[in-house]
């Protein structure tokens, strides 16, 4: 609660959480609230410009696009909400037992999580429809398995850095079991991290649930997602080049407000960094600041 | 696709290697570290793989007779593709086989999978490569621009566009290519290929709006590492110093900074690699190019398990290839690594 309350004080973040905020309620509603039958095809207006009967224009099969952006809200966010729940369920506790496992056992679930990290997701997806046949839970669990290792890292970074502090020494040497440090003192710590990591992921999973509808992975059609959406419009960009702005505007605005609220939360909550760090946007200034303060105080 | 993605591969700690040639010869225990971690995750690469396959319920036998076979066919052509063997055995048979180059046939054309990915692989690899050359330039030239004017609005610029890339799928910048170069300007065509060794001018007119397509989300990456790793190196006091020894700012930046700031732009690219191989099957279906991924996915159709397999391993392969190589150059550049991971007083 606090923390939403310090997250509510940075704009950056007031945006980001009201622009989610309206996407999860598209995707409990939205199919309901859409003006038209995503799947009904008025095949006399077939791509359509934006009119008054469809804002947003029609499709190649004269759908309406805007009741299909709204209805399909919920499957392309519900798709990658499960991606990253299961990355989570499969990361977290295996980083969290790294920190206590012997080094051999530890080398080896590194070398797993580097492993999974090699696997490019596309193709490991392809190969996964190829194998245990094209549906979505294939799709998401594959997706969910390979960014399981980035839950695992930072995790794993956390608690190892908590282990040795001395707190926690000092409570093991007093005769705490190693469940009640983890819980007392470890997982509080963690779980700032892995909230940052997933807001991160979640962005990722829609990029990457997205990618998969292009390739004609995961959810099959006629069922509407942003992801297949963006692809039906490649037929068509002779005709409609304006087209995939709509999905793809949606889609910037759901990924980039994940990933604005990664960010505040980091600096919100003081989450150690993941071991990729993408420069903030605040920072410019104070590094400028500080180099000149450092240059000031250097050639004196 | 911006993600947190973890450390790559191979920078893992070296492993337990005799104390004695570690003392003596420090890049010895970090190249026989490396060596140990890619052969396991090589080794594990192929698990994974393999696992597919034995999880996988479509039956080669049955799908390749039809639906007429009686049980004893099935059990006949099972007997021969090897599959009534235990796991183990099949296992070990199938990474034999694949370290000597043979991946198996396709249970529909009884192509062998090997020649099927030796035609597609070259396109893949090579508007890869390309698009690995643009991103570098893309991203370097960005990166340290953005670090010049640390702050100024061709900063702002840069980490404004780098937000937005990272805010779309790869196959969405594509279109947008396509939009604009295809469509609208018509130089350049929307789809179609050309092999580098028939005509390499015609292959750069077609392979040059794929590689720019997989090239930014990439160059987008580089350009944000490499911004932060140079505005903290021009912090430190060997930059400072250069500079008040009256060096002009290009010479601190080319001469010193950039060499220490390469390292963690080299893992960045260690990690993009996956990204670029994964990005080139989005490209191929954009502009239908007859690569490695439309291999996979015509025979994920069909339910052509080796060679989907062998795609996966294949590509898991160059994958690791790269990530090595990247690994061995990150040693060289860096005078901390070369002296073996985590030495005292190592900066970082």
């Amino acid at each position: 609660m606090k923390t939403l309350k310090a997250l509510w004080r940075i704009p950056s973040a007031r945006l980001a959480l009201l622009v989610l905020a309206a996407i999860a309620f598209l995707a409990v509603f939205g199919g309901a609230l859409a003006p038209h039958d995503p799947l009904q095809q008025y095949t006399d207006e077939v791509l359509q410009g934006p009119s008054s009967a469809h804002w947003l224009g029609t499709d190649y099969v004269g759908r309406d696009v805007l009741s299909r952006l709204m209805a399909g809200t919920r499957l392309s966010v519900l798709g990658a909400l499960e991606a990253v729940l299961i990355g989570a369920v499969l990361g977290v506790p295996s980083g969290l037992a790294s920190a206590w496992l012997g080094p051999r056992l530890e080398w080896i679930t590194l070398r797993i999580s580097d492993t999974l990290v090699i696997l490019p997701f596309t193709v490991f997806a392809i190969a996964v429809a190829g194998t245990l046949g094209n549906g979505l839970q294939q799709a998401m669990i594959a997706i969910g398995v390979l960014m399981s290792p980035i839950f695992y890292r930072v995790t794993r970074a956390a608690a190892i850095g908590l282990r040795r502090t001395q707190y926690v020494e000092a409570a093991e040497l007093m005769g705490a079991t190693e469940w009640w440090t983890l819980r007392k003192h470890i997982w509080s710590k963690v779980l700032p991290n892995v909230a940052v990591t997933s807001a991160q992921a979640m962005g990722a999973a829609l990029l990457v649930v997205a990618s998969l509808a292009f390739l004609g992975l995961g959810i099959t059609p006629p069922a509407p997602t942003w992801g297949g959406m963006l692809s039906a419009d490649l037929g068509y960009l002779a005709q409609q080049p304006w087209a995939p702005i709509f999905p793809a505007l949606l889609m910037m605005a759901t990924v980039g407000s994940l990933n604005l609220l990664a960010d505040s939360m980091r600096d919100v909550t003081g989450a150690t960094t993941a071991p990729r760090r993408r420069p903030r946007r605040t920072n410019a200034r104070p590094e400028k600041q500080s180099r000149e303060e450092q240059r000031d105080v250097v050639p004196a | 696709m911006s993600l947190a993605a973890p450390a790559p591969a191979a920078v893992a700690r070296a492993p337990h290697v005799p104390r004695a040639a570690s003392r003596s010869l420090p890049w010895l225990r970090s190249l026989l570290g490396v060596l140990v971690v890619t052969v396991t995750v090589l080794f594990l690469a192929s698990v994974v793989t393999f696992s597919l396959g034995a999880l996988s319920d479509s039956n080669p036998a049955a799908a390749a007779l039809g639906e007429t076979a009686t049980q004893q066919d099935i059990d006949r052509l099972n007997h021969e593709f090897g599959l009534d063997r235990p796991l183990v055995v099949q296992y070990l048979s199938w990474v034999g086989h694949a370290l000597t180059g043979d991946l198996g046939r396709s249970w529909f054309t009884t192509i062998p999978v090997t020649d099927s990915i030796k035609t597609a692989l070259p396109v893949d690899l090579s508007i890869a490569a390309l698009a690995l050359v643009l991103a570098l330039v893309i991203g370097g030239g960005a990166g340290i621009g953005a670090a010049l004017s640390n702050g100024g609005i061709f900063d702002r610029a840069v980490t404004l566009v780098c937000s937005i890339l990272g805010t779309l799928p790869p196959f969405v910048i594509g279109m947008a290519l396509i939009v604009v170069f295809a469509v609208k300007l018509q130089v350049l065509p929307a789809g179609g290929y050309v092999p580098l060794a028939v005509d390499p001018g015609e292959w750069l007119r077609f392979s040059i709006l794929p590689a720019l397509a997989l090239s930014l989300d990439v160059a987008a990456s580089i350009a944000r590492q490499l911004r932060t790793s140079l505005v903290g190196e021009l912090r430190e006091n060997y930059a400072v110093g250069a500079e008040m020894r009256g060096f002009g700012r290009r010479r601190v930046l080319f001469g010193h900074v950039l060499r220490n700031a390469a390292g963690p732009t080299l893992a960045v690219i260690g990690l993009a690699i996956p990204l670029i191989i994964g990005g080139a099957v989005m490209t191929e279906k954009l502009f239908g190019l007859p690569g490695i991924a439309q291999l996979a996915l015509q025979s994920a159709e069909k339910g052509d398990v080796p060679v989907v397999l062998g795609t996966l391993l294949v590509t898991a392969v160059i994958v690791v290839a790269a990530s090595l190589v990247i690994n061995l150059l990150q040693t060289a550049l860096n005078p901390v690594a070369r002296r073996g991971a985590g030495t005292p007083g190592g900066v970082r």
